[in-house]
């Protein structure tokens, strides 16, 4: 299924969460801080947070 | 003057009469609590990139019961309680459900991760718990009620369970064989229609997802409050879409959710929700419920130091991001055996330290895979398999996570030659690699996403069609196995188990050319 990180769309399967999404996205990785992940209304989720199909999320982070 | 006076008296009596009417109208306030994706997180934590400790049961059990002295309440579930780190997994959710007990929940409904012990475990805790247990699109389990109506301080409520439609898609098969899961919107329409008239408020018990909570309240006029969990959003400011209020309380008993709700006649007037964040402040905890968390961390020690077989040899840790080594091998091994996979191919990063030749213990197993792991299978090409091992061994010099360790297959590569040239030589099953043939290989969620830069797994499935499945959740035509809810590390301690005695060997499925 494809869910979007901060506009750019991923794929994963069902059953994967936030964390596998920002895998793909190329986001949790050394040397890159999160700093909030967030809903498209803005609400906080959680990293084990459940997606859906065409579920939007946006990641705040910082480069060290 | 006659007229004005009639018409003076007319107005009293139109005041007094509304007077009375106000004074005679009743005001009820209930209280409902709830939580979500708890996952049996009962200690405190600090969260991924936080530095302070947040949750803690036995601080949620004092806030609940705090709130519950201020006015008439109810306290409820949203699903995923029973399935998720070692205080409840070691139990098979039973300890979960001690603490529900004790803490008195009015209801919970199931959420996908509930199913991953199985249909019979589940059917234990359901009869274990002291509370009814929902699931209105569930068909095939008798004790999951589809809803129910509590009275609470002359106020019926009416609550309707629903879970994920994709469930049979996020846990193994098996854990859903002879279930139906049929599609929430209709069944919210179903029961609504047949309780909405015995009941002074509907609220869905909803396993969902935030994204879906919002999409019904478009879809169905009727339901009060949503109370959601599944994608553990943190809903600090609670929107209220076509008159129905939609909640969620985080994860892991960090947050209590909280809605207050005002009746005038029986009619709601107000509601307002909020978060209560737990913070684990030393003395404030319940003492009956820490003694409940206190026992079973006990109880997970002694699981964790038990002695589950004998390593003949030292299984290495050591050298698995730049060698093949035996409990690279061995543990490749049980995830081919597992999957039914043709090969199975691990990142070295999985793979954290080694065991010493002697006994087993699971907290030995639990050192080597300390991350939250699952096994998944995805059909490939030859010439795919060639692209995965080439990524693998394409930093061995910098003994990066990405070296892979392998089963059912062997390959030759040359560390100095070029990118996409290092891979010379691939043997399946005692043949060379048939580039255009598929061939279905094991590996874990992390590489499937594309941690460590295996980029394979994401293009085959982007390009792959998407298959209906049981119960309509929807599975890409080229994934084979996905099972999500049991930890590679519990596989690796119950095939320890199996076998009593192991002494994998470093065989030469891997060789440098150098």
């Amino acid at each position: 299924m494809i869910v979007y990180v901060n506009n750019k769309a991923v794929e994963i399967i069902h059953g994967m969460k936030v964390r596998h999404a920002l895998i793909s996205a190329e986001i949790l990785k050394e040397g890159i801080s999160i700093k909030s992940i967030t809903d498209e209304w803005g609400n906080e989720v959680g990293m084990d947070g459940e997606l859906s199909e065409g579920d939007k999320i946006f990641v705040n982070i910082e480069v060290q | 003057m006659k007229y004005k006076h009639i018409f003076l008296s007319i107005c009293t009596i139109i005041l007094a009469l509304f007077l009375l009417s106000t004074s005679f109208a009743e005001i009820k306030e209930i209280r409902i609590l709830h939580i979500n994706d708890f996952h049996g997180f009962a200690e405190p934590y600090k969260p991924f990139g936080s530095n302070e400790y947040l949750g803690g049961v036995a601080f949620l059990a004092s806030k609940i019961n705090s709130l519950r002295n201020e006015k008439p309440t109810l306290l409820i579930a949203a699903g995923d309680m029973i399935y998720g780190n070692n205080w409840t997994n070691l139990f098979y959710g039973e300890s979960v459900v001690e603490l529900m007990n004790i803490m008195k929940f009015d209801a919970m409904v199931v959420g996908n991760h509930e199913f991953d012990f199985g249909q019979e475990i589940l059917k234990k805790r359901i009869s274990g718990a002291s509370f009814p247990v929902l699931g209105a699109n569930i068909e095939g389990i008798e004790s999951l009620k589809p809803y129910i109506i509590k009275n609470i301080s002359g106020i019926n409520v009416g609550i309707i369970g629903v879970i994920t439609e994709d469930t049979p898609e996020s846990t193994h098969p098996r854990n859903v064989t002879g279930l139906g899961f049929k599609p929430a919107t209709e069944t919210i329409s179903r029961y609504l229609n047949e309780i909405r008239a015995k009941v002074d408020i509907v609220i869905v018990l909803s396993h969902l997802g935030y994204y879906s909570d919002r999409k019904i309240v478009k879809q169905i006029n009727g339901i009060d409050l949503i109370v959601g969990g599944h994608s553990h959003t943190k809903v600090t400011n609670p929107v209220k879409i076509n008159n129905t209020l939609i909640v969620q309380a985080w994860e892991y008993a960090k947050a209590l959710g909280v809605v207050d709700i005002t009746f005038e006649d029986g009619k709601i007037i107000n509601s307002i929700g909020y978060l209560e964040e737990i913070k684990p402040i030393s003395g404030q905890e319940n003492k009956e419920v820490q003694d409940i968390v206190e026992k079973y961390k006990r109880r997970v020690d002694e699981i964790l130091d038990r002695t589950i077989g004998i390593a003949l040899t030292d299984l290495d840790g050591e050298n698995v991001r730049k060698d093949e080594t035996n409990l690279g091998n061995f543990i490749a091994d049980i995830i081919k055996e597992t999957s039914g996979a043709d090969v199975a191919l691990l990142n070295a990063g999985t793979i954290r330290t080694g065991i010493k030749k002697g006994e087993i213990k699971v907290k030995h197993v639990y050192s080597v895979l300390p991350f939250d792991n699952y096994i998944v299978a995805i059909k490939l090409t030859g010439r795919q398999i060639r692209e995965a091992l080439e990524h693998g061994i394409s930093a061995v010099e910098k003994n990066e996570g990405r070296f892979p360790q392998i089963s059912g297959m062997s390959f030759k590569y040359n560390p100095e030659a070029n990118f996409g040239e290092k891979v010379t030589f691939i043997n399946i099953s005692g043949n060379p690699i048939d580039m255009d043939k598929e061939y279905s290989v094991a590996t874990n969620d992390f590489l499937v996403a594309g941690g460590d830069g295996y980029k394979v797994f994401g293009k085959v499935l982007k390009s792959s069609k998407d298959l209906s499945i049981t119960g309509g959740a929807i599975k890409s035509e080229k994934l084979i196995y996905n099972e999500p809810g049991k930890w590679l590390r519990d596989i690796v301690v119950e095939y320890i188990m199996k076998k009593g005695e192991i002494q994998p060997m470093k065989e030469g499925r891997i060789i440098s050319t150098k």
